[in-house]
This record gives C-alpha cells, structure tokens and sequence, in this order.
C-alpha cells in the first residue's frame, strides 16, 4: 500500500512540475502560431522577465506594482522586436527568422545581467516549497504547495488564452494569421499589431512561468536553459497547439519523474534530463505533428 | 462628369520589379471605370498577378516594387500604404489560389474579413445574412472547416471573405483556376451580381478569355508584362485575333501577339 501512496506522490509530483513546463511551452506555441518560428528567445524571455521582477521589488516595490511594472516592460520587450527584429526580417526565410530569435535571446539576457547583475537572486512569493498539511493529514500523500499553485495557475493562463483566442476578434486575427499571414493581410488583418499582441502576450507568460520556476530554483541564470524542456513538450503536444502545450507538459512531467524514480538507478540516476528527449525522437518517428498539432490539411 | 472622375482606377505605365532585378510588368496602363468590369487577360506569367498586387500594395511583401508610373485609386495615389489600409479605403484584393484559412470555420472565415470594420454583434450578423444570401452554398457549410471544402466553395469563401470588408472595388485573381466549368458559371453569376447589387467594380485577372469577356464590360490583353490590345468586351470577343490566339479558336494551334503583330508587319 505505502509503495502505492508513492507511486501516485511521484504521478503527482510530475504532473503538478510538468504543468510548469507547460507553461513555458506556452509562450513557444503563442509565438510559433503567429510567426511559424521556434521562438529561441523565450527562455532569455523567461529569465529577463522574472530578474526584472525581482530586481523592482527590490527596489522596494509592491508585489503587484512590480508586477505590472514588468508586465509593461514585457509590452516594451515586444514592442521593440517588432519594430527591430521582427519588421526588417519580414518576408525573409523561417531559417532566418530563427536565427534573429536566438540573437534577441542573447540581447536579452545581456541586458537583465548588465541591468540586475549575476548572482541568483531569491524569490519568494509566500508558499512554500513544502507538502500541505491537510493533504498529508487526510490521504497520506505529499503535495507541495508551491507545484499545487503552479498547476492551478498554469490551468487557468491557459484556459484563459484558449477563450480568449477562440471568442475575441483579436483571437480570430491571430488564428487567421497563423493559418495564412499574406491571406489576413490581404483582408485588412494588420500584422502589426498581431504580433505586438502575441508578444506582450508571451511576454506575460513567460513571466509567470519564470516567477514559478524563480521561486523554486533561485532567479538565475540557468532558467534559460530550463526553459528550453520546452521543445520535448512541444514535439509531443504539438507545436501550435495550446491544449497540446499543457497534456505534452504533464506527459512529459510525469514520465520523467516515474522513469527517474524506477528506472534511474539502473543508469545511475538523473536520466531526467535525457529522458524527455528520448520520448520526443519516439513522437517524431511515429506522430511528427505531436498529439494536437494542426494535422496539415491537404486536399487532393 | 469627365472621364477621369469617372474612373475608381487609373494605373499609367507602371514597370514593376522583384527582387530589385526581375522586370514581370514593362508598361501597363488601365484604367477601372466606376461600377463596371473590367477584364485583365493573358497566359501564366504575362504580368496580371503582379499588377494586381501593385494595386493592392501586396507586391511589397513578395519583395517588388513599382519602379515606374502611378496608380490612383479612388483620387489617392497608391505607393508604398499598407495593405491594411488599402482595405480601409475600400480596396480589396481576392489572391490567386483562394488561401482560405484552412483551420478556421466557413463562417470565421467570412467573419475575418470584416476585422478592419468596426461593427457591433447585430451589424455583423446582418452583413453575414447579406453575404450569405449570395453565397447560399456557404451557409449550409458555415460551420466546416474551411480546409475540407471543395476548391469550388473555397473560392466563394474567399470572395465572400473579401466582401465583409466592404470593398468599393475588388480584385479578384483567377476565380476561375482549376474549377468545373459549371462552378466557374456559378462564381461568376456571382460577381456579377455583387457588381449589379452592391455597386462594386472590379478588375479580374483571368486566363478563361471567353467566361472572363462574357461578364467584364471592358477588357485588357497583356503579354510579357505589356498591354498588347483593350477594347470592350464585345469588341474583343469578336475580334479575329483574340478569336484565334485567346478563344482557342484556330486552325494552326495557339501563337502569341507578338508573332501575329511580327506577321502582319511583314
């Protein structure tokens, strides 16, 4: 029975921490959507966002004041890769477009080291990286209370995202452009604003998911790269899909974390980083446009 | 009224070249008179996509550009605006191949192309109701994704598309490609009826002479980038040389302008 208990503790352990991936994956498939690009960028996203965060409250800014501070400054962010990067590349290549995405990543995390500096900084949002009692006391089960926010945050971005680009005319523009950037223009659809939409958006996202990520690991550095466990998830769930973003996460969360507990110390543990791939070569051989991907649509 | 006020577009001996290099239209002059149809004929690679893109200021993002001449549109001169704001100034251009957006409904479709409109929720189920009283093949699919339906159907979204913006004119690029001839008569009672009833004028690339000069009022010939011959429909329908060289009506197989022009020189 207890090796039960654990067995569901690890489940959920990994589907509350995959939901964290998720919510990275999610600034990608925004992104990806409007552009058809592998935002490379959005890790230096994640990271620029939650230093300038944590860098404002420490100037002795409220929590919430400092939150839209950097929201603003995420609009900021977007505003200028669409006038600098994104405007002079249009009508370029999507190799090109890639490209420029991992120069901004530079840019970005040059300017928060040079702005807030190196070291790992601490964020601490008031819930703690410890299991909730109630839920200890009643079922036997630790949950931490920290993954149980992030998961319930990460639901709600992207229920909130999915209403907002099914039911909104700024939604349907960004599905249009997504399926057919020459088409939309032709109606009238400004690209512009399209994409200074989709960046600010992913912008806030990546905030979030850095403020979850920041007050589990430290703000540093290394959320970059953290960030990038993305691209598993995406191959999985489907690159422009937002539901796909989210069930690739927790596929992904779960498995590494069942694989790194049973069947890690055969490899001498810590196959949590490798293994996510492992799953990804698996979906390209057998579904290459993950389990949500838009099946391309060809008539014969 | 003078002719020139008369017209909704004048295009005067535009060149236009891609890539900084490559010259697909020489010297094309037309003009649209308001309310009326206009035909711009030719073979693949004459130049009729890249002057409509020139009107419609698209050609940018092909990376062309009109090196020589003006086009006026509606007494504005057409330069290097937005496609978007074109659209604003009641220009809308139907591209060539449809391009609905696959994933999206039939009925988002349409509703996407009044997206420079501001309309409230009633405005904009009145314009759908309208629209689709002429296209009343798309209501039955409203709800289909765009990507399923027939080529025939597709090309009716795209024109239905490009009305929900409220165009004063509309360039449509070869509505007739690759349909049944039955559906190339549908799609084209079809504009003309939008031309009688809503008063839009238009100018249609077309490679299909005969159904294009059966509905335009006034035709264009053009060939590598020049306009060979115009006249009005009637006149270029039943010109020998269009017969013979356009309508497929010919004893020794199909030639060019240009070798017919080179023949009765000699």
């Amino acid at each position: 029975m207890t090796e039960f208990l654990f067995f569901i503790e690890v489940v959920v352990g990994g589907l509350l921490a995959g939901t964290m991936y998720s919510l990275v994956a999610l600034g990608f498939v925004l992104i990806y959507k409007a552009s058809s690009t592998f935002n490379f960028a959005q890790g230096a996203m994640v990271f620029f966002a939650v230093l300038a965060f944590v860098g404002l409250m420490e100037l002795g800014l409220p929590f919430v004041v400092a939150f839209f501070a950097t929201v603003f400054l995420m609009f900021l962010v977007g505003y200028c890769t669409e006038r600098l990067v994104l405007k002079p590349l249009m009508n370029q290549s999507e190799d090109t477009m890639l490209m420029a995405t991992i120069g901004l990543g530079f840019v970005l995390e040059g300017l928060a080291q040079a702005a807030w500096g190196v070291e790992v900084r601490r964020l601490d949002l008031g819930i703690g990286d410890f299991p909730i009692p109630w839920i200890a006391d009643s079922t036997g089960l630790f949950i931490s209370a920290l993954d149980l926010t992030a998961g319930t945050v990460s639901i709600a971005m992207i229920i909130g995202l999915s209403v907002l680009f099914k039911y909104t005319k700024m939604g349907l523009g960004l599905r249009a452009v997504a399926d057919d950037a020459g088409a939309a223009s032709s109606i009238g659809i400004p690209l512009k604003s399209i994409m200074l939409m989709v960046w600010t958006t992913a912008g806030i996202v990546a905030l979030i998911a850095g403020m979850m990520w920041g007050a589990r690991a430290g703000v540093q550095f290394a959320l970059v790269d953290l960030a990038l466990k993305a691209l598993p998830v995406l191959i999985i769930g489907g690159f422009s899909s937002i539901p796909g973003a989210i069930v690739g996460g927790l596929i992904i969360g779960a498995t590494e974390k069942v694989l790194e507990v049973y069947i890690g110390p055969y490899f001498g543990g810590a196959i949590e980083g490798w293994a996510p791939y492992v799953l990804a070569i698996f979906f390209l051989l057998y579904r290459p446009e993950g389990l949500f991907g838009e099946k391309i649509i060809r008539r014969v | 009224m003078t002719e020139t006020s008369g017209n909704i577009l004048e295009i005067e001996g535009i060149e236009v070249v891609y890539d900084n290099v490559i010259a697909a239209v020489h010297d094309v002059s037309l003009s649209v008179p308001r309310g009326k149809i206009v035909a711009l004929l030719g073979g693949n690679g004459a130049g009729k996509s890249t002057t409509l893109k020139a009107i419609s200021t698209m050609l940018a993002s092909e990376r062309g550009k009109v090196t020589r001449g003006t086009i006026t549109y509606d007494g504005v001169p057409v330069k290097n605006q937005d496609p978007a704001v074109m659209v604003g100034l009641g220009m809308v251009q139907v591209l060539e191949g449809r391009r609905c957006f696959g994933h999206l409904t039939v009925e988002e479709n349409i509703i996407a192309g009044a997206y420079s409109r501001k309309l409230s929720k009633s405005e904009l189920k009145n314009e759908l109701e309208k629209i689709y009283d002429y296209f009343k093949r798309l209501k039955e699919r409203r709800k289909s994704q765009a990507g399923f339906t027939s080529g025939g159907e597709q090309q009716m979204i795209a024109v239905a598309r490009a009305m929900m913006a409220k165009p004063k004119m509309l360039l449509l690029d070869e509505p007739s490609m690759g349909l049944a001839p039955q559906l190339v008569e549908e799609i084209f009672n079809i504009v003309r009826e939008l031309n009688v009833k809503e008063g839009v004028s238009i100018l249609l690339a077309e490679q299909n002479t005969n159904i294009a000069l059966r509905n335009a009022n006034y035709g264009y010939i053009i060939e590598t980038g020049n306009v060979m011959l115009h006249g009005s429909a009637q006149d270029l329908l039943s010109d020998p040389k269009v017969k013979e060289l356009y309508l497929g009506i010919s004893k020794e197989g199909r030639k060019n302008f240009r070798d017919v022009l080179r023949a009765e020189s000699h």
